[in-house]
Parts: structure tokens; C-alpha cells; sequence
């Protein structure tokens, strides 16, 4: 993997994290927003400007990608890189989570 | 036929968060903005008041797939009103924000810096390049003719110290942003 996109995408913003964990299967930026929004019982409610900003900056990097336009919305899938990098946060992620259990109990 | 009325601001390319804020005032106050011409001539028409979330995105990028663009920030409640110098202005009312959602369109400050970069990306680079390519060998020839030709000197000296005040201006706002979100 680049080394740029280990610098610019682990560790990830939550918003990037969710995006690329939604988009294991095709879906639109709202789509996401309302998964996210039950995945974390309203908790987190994702935002157009930073979605738009995010989903052109991970299609650029090769992170997803568009597979198809339905209704003036852009259907997105991840790609193999995504999912590479979705790896890696997510081992990243159990590591803290681990650690921080230990640590604490 | 609605009551109208124009006023005259100027906002810095720092200023966006500025400019939103007022924007809610005056739909606070009964003023909804129909359009804004250049150079800062605001023009609102008369409405019942109400709090009305304003906000400004800066991005390119969105030129090339407009529909798709506005159309994400209807699906999450934003109208789209017009794009002015290349920022897109949208509004939500305050009472459509649920529990934890944040009055923005930004949900984290990746972001909002992620914007402040295509700002200056946008905007200061072209004035960067003014201002090497011709403010600074001007600025330099004319000055050594202060004494006899004063007028294009001290134009010169005024075009670079402004130049010198927009990129420190800027160059604050984007750093002390950077250092409060830990970056």
C-alpha cells in the first residue's frame, strides 16, 4: 500500500471509518447517513458537507468507487485498497479497544 | 409584493462562519437572502423571522456533478440556495435538527480543515502567484524610485502589504484551527 495513503488514512476519521464500512455493499452518501444513524442509535448523524467531501476525496484515493448513478445520486462500492485499509483501522481500532480494557480493569 | 432591502457587507475568505451567523440573524429578524452580487451587495426580501441555520461550502470539485451535489444536502435537509464566487450557500431550519446533531455541515473537523485547504488552494494560490510574479518585481523596481516617482511606489507598497495581510491572515486562521483540532 502507499505509503500516502497509510499517512492520510490510518488512523481514520469516524466519518471515513463508517463510510468504508458501509460501502462493502454498493450504497449512496445519504444511504450511509441513515445506517449510520441506526448503527449508532442517532448518536452519530453524519453531515453532507463533510460526506461529499469525504466520498470525492476516498474515490480519488482509490478507496471506493462509483458504480453506477440512480436518481441524481452516486452509487459507490469499496475496492480491494479500501478494504486493505479498512483492515488496517480496524486492527488498529481492536488493539486500543484491547489495551484499553486491560488497562483498565 | 414583498418588502426588500440591500446591504453592502464584505467577508474575508476566513470569513465564512461569519457570514452564516449573520445570515441567521437576519432571518432572525425577518430578512431571507435572495441573492448576493458582487462585491458584497446582500439582498433580502421580507419573511415571517425564524431560525434559519445558514451555511457556506467551498468546493470545486462539486462544479462537475452540481445535481449530485445539492442533491446530498437535500436528502439531509439542506436547501440550496445559489453559489456566489464559487462557495454554495444552503439552509436548514433549526427545528429540523435532531437530539445530537450538530447545526452544521460538517460533522467533524477533518473537514471543516479539508475546506479551509480547498479555500486556500482556490483562492490564495492565484493571489500567491500575483503576487510573485508581479507585486514583488514591481514592488522592487518602484521603490528605488520613491523619491522621484512616488505614486507607483507607494501603490506598490500598499498592493504588498495588503497581499502580505491576506496570506497572514489567512495563514493564522488555518494554523490556529489546525493546532485546536490536535492535527
Amino acid at each position: 500500500m502507499d505509503a500516502h495513503i497509510k499517512k492520510v488514512y490510518v488512523p481514520m476519521t469516524e466519518t471515513g471509518f463508517y463510510i468504508l464500512l458501509c460501502l462493502r455493499q454498493p450504497g449512496h452518501g445519504y444511504g450511509i447517513v441513515q445506517q449510520v444513524r441506526k448503527m449508532t442509535n442517532e448518536e452519530l448523524v453524519l453531515a453532507p458537507g463533510t460526506m461529499y467531501g469525504s466520498l470525492s476525496k476516498m474515490e480519488k484515493d482509490g478507496l471506493i468507487r462509483c458504480i453506477a448513478e440512480e436518481e441524481k445520486r452516486k452509487i459507490y462500492q469499496i475496492t480491494d485498497l479500501g478494504t486493505e485499509v479498512l483492515e488496517l483501522e480496524l486492527k488498529r481500532i481492536e488493539r486500543l479497544y484491547q489495551n484499553a480494557r486491560e488497562a483498565l480493569s | 409584493m414583498k418588502e426588500k432591502k440591500t446591504e453592502f457587507k464584505i467577508f474575508t475568505i476566513s470569513q465564512y462562519e461569519k457570514e452564516a451567523a449573520y445570515l441567521r440573524r437576519m432571518r432572525q429578524s425577518g430578512w431571507k437572502i435572495t441573492a448576493i452580487r458582487f462585491p458584497g451587495f446582500y439582498t433580502f426580501e421580507a419573511c415571517e423571522p425564524e431560525d434559519v441555520v445558514y451555511q457556506l461550502d467551498y468546493n470545486r470539485d462539486s462544479a462537475a456533478n452540481k445535481e449530485e451535489y445539492v442533491q446530498m444536502f437535500a436528502d439531509c435537509g439542506w436547501n440550496y440556495l445559489f453559489d456566489f464566487v464559487d462557495y454554495s450557500y444552503f439552509c436548514k431550519p433549526a427545528a429540523a435538527f435532531q437530539g445530537a446533531e450538530e447545526k452544521s455541515i460538517f460533522c467533524d473537523d477533518a473537514s471543516r480543515l479539508d475546506m479551509m485547504k480547498r479555500i486556500a488552494l482556490g483562492r490564495l494560490l492565484p493571489l500567491f502567484v500575483i503576487f510573485t510574479a508581479i507585486i514583488l518585481p514591481q514592488f522592487w523596481m518602484h521603490f528605488y524610485t520613491l523619491d522621484t516617482h512616488p505614486v507607483m511606489g507607494i501603490m506598490y507598497i500598499a498592493l504588498f502589504v495588503l497581499y502580505c495581510v491576506i496570506f497572514l491572515v489567512y495563514g493564522i486562521h488555518y494554523y490556529t484551527f489546525k493546532k485546536k483540532i490536535g492535527k
